[in-house]
């Protein structure tokens, strides 16, 4: 089944993530230069954005999946959808740390509440619902099937979550600080934030292959068990 | 190779505290897959050399966790 | 159909109706609580007034829908309702209805007597009462998608918190800053019609949802 061949897909992304990583380390530490504003605090960056990329992104790509799989009754679709929530999540919680460190030393306080970082934190609590959802539930048809109704749910509601924190926060902007937004984008700047990205997106691929592999093991054994003790 | 300033003019803590905690998270994640995987590798052993032996559902398949 | 399902379920709920009447009593006491814990001066509180009635909503909301579906889930109703050859999409409009009038709106009357205890003034309180009549039937709405979610699940309220408060989020913000603009001054026009876009929008698409999730839930 697919099985085999996300073992053997695995170091094709494993191998690229790492090089990528050092590549994009690389260009952010000793070809950017030091921003004007920031200083070096701003280096930060290069994992904060591209980690509050894939946060979204993965979350989108496991509601379609999720979609998909309860759509189609295609079971490989809802477990992908089950292999990603942890590793959106993770990234998620790496740009809500990093975006705090960040706001330390570039704003004065390591939480502000303005748009984006309030957003990141609801996309957090969305990730949670939904692995706290499929951790609840036994049946794993029932499971998947509920978790792609919550993730679709989730998904149009982004839209929606982010359009009025942004309302929220420009109605409140007279009584915090006027923030200053990300630095200038020097060419090398953005050379960095793109390869760090790219070795997130590589690095996404394999973990979460290798969660699939997890799930499909999972799976296999409950059902053979079911089996055996139902014989 | 130019070395960079390394304290990242006194925002070293910021800076490394970032990328420390992003590594210790991914290191966090991929080992415990690896021992997820060793679980099971186990478990399908057991299975394996004791096929008639009806088990208690030990975990859900819908663990997304780890 | 619609209108016997609204009236068995509020027969139901007048039977209990104890029930109803700890909701209203958690929201109450949960409003007052926030001045005992920050302090009793009169201007921080008028300011923080609409978030904090607006969160008790929410969180009041959020207790009584377990009661929604479990009951009938548990004496079988649920699956009879689920085999009637009427839309399914029918069934849920009108236990939310239902829901709606016996657990939301008696917050929406016992709001504005909470107001008074943060010194609002009459025409806040009136947006007050007008924002949570726009708001709570989007609180029963997609409470219902999550409470049919988790039907039967050991998570229990928690996890139906969990699930649900993001998605309260927009209804929240609107709500909450449509009376804080009325404090302040401004229009609160403007919120309640996003407010009243994000209802509209609740109500076509959550029964559908909440059907759905029904389904999943039983079978």
């Amino acid at each position: 089944m697919f099985y085999p061949v996300a073992g053997k897909m695995i170091p094709w992304f494993a191998i690229p993530a790492a090089i990528l990583f050092a590549a994009g380390m690389y260009v952010g530490f000793f070809i950017a230069p030091t921003d004007f504003q920031q200083g070096d605090a701003y280096r930060i960056i290069f994992i904060h954005v591209p980690a509050a990329w894939m946060g979204m992104f993965l979350y989108v790509l496991m509601a379609i999946y999720a979609g998909v799989g309860w759509a189609f009754n295609a079971r490989l679709a809802s477990m992908m959808a089950s292999a990603l929530a942890v590793t959106g999540a993770m990234f998620t919680l790496v740009s809500l740390v990093t975006g705090a460190l960040w706001g330390k030393p570039t704003w004065g306080t390591y939480w502000v509440w303005d748009a984006r970082m309030t957003s990141t934190l609801i996309l957090m609590f969305l990730y949670i619902g939904f692995i706290s959802l499929q951790a609840s539930i036994d049946d794993t048809r029932r499971a998947d099937r509920a978790g792609a109704i919550l993730a679709l749910v989730g998904v149009i509601n982004v839209p929606i979550i982010y359009f009025s924190v942004q309302w929220w926060n420009t109605l409140h902007q007279g009584a915090t600080i006027r923030l200053i937004g990300k630095p200038t984008i020097a060419a090398p700047m953005l050379t960095a934030m793109l390869i760090m990205l790219a070795a997130c997106w590589f690095y996404s691929v394999a973990v979460v292959l290798i969660r699939l592999r997890c799930i499909i093991l999972e799976r296999e054994q409950n059902a053979a068990r079911f089996a055996e003790v139902n014989a | 190779m130019d070395w960079p300033d390394l304290s990242m003019g006194k925002y070293g803590f910021y800076v490394w505290g970032s990328y420390l905690f992003s590594l210790l998270l991914f290191v966090w994640e991929i080992l415990s897959l690896k021992q997820r995987k060793r679980a099971l590798k186990q478990q399908q052993q057991q299975q394996r050399s004791s096929p008639v032996s009806p088990k208690v559902f030990t975990g859900s398949a819908n663990e997304t966790t780890s | 159909m619609l209108r016997w399902i609204v009236w068995r379920d509020l027969t139901l709920a007048w039977r209990r109706r104890a029930d109803i009447l700890s909701t209203v009593f958690f929201f109450i006491i949960v409003v007052s609580l926030f001045p005992l814990g920050i302090g009793p001066e009169t201007q921080l509180l008028r300011s923080i007034a609409p978030g904090i009635i607006w969160v008790a909503a929410l969180l009041a909301s959020m207790l009584s829908l377990n009661r929604l579906f479990a009951n009938d889930h548990q004496d079988g109703t649920l699956e009879q309702l689920l085999l009637t050859p009427q839309p399914l999409f029918l069934v849920v409009l009108g236990k939310v209805l239902a829901h709606w009038i016996v657990s939301e709106v008696p917050l929406v009357l016992v709001a504005p007597l909470v107001g008074l205890q943060f010194d609002l003034e009459t025409e806040t309180l009136r947006i007050l009462l007008i924002s949570l009549l726009v708001g709570t039937p989007v609180l029963s709405l997609i409470g219902s998608v999550g409470a049919a979610l988790t039907l039967g699940l050991r998570g229990g309220g928690v996890l139906i918190s969990l699930l649900v408060l993001p998605l309260y989020i927009p209804a929240l913000i609107f709500g909450s800053g449509a009376v804080e603009a009325s404090i302040m001054g401004t229009a609160p026009a403007p919120h309640l019609s996003l407010l009243g876009a994000f209802a509209i929008v609740s109500l076509i698409f959550s029964p559908w949802a909440t059907a759905a999730a029904l389904r999943i839930s039983v079978e």
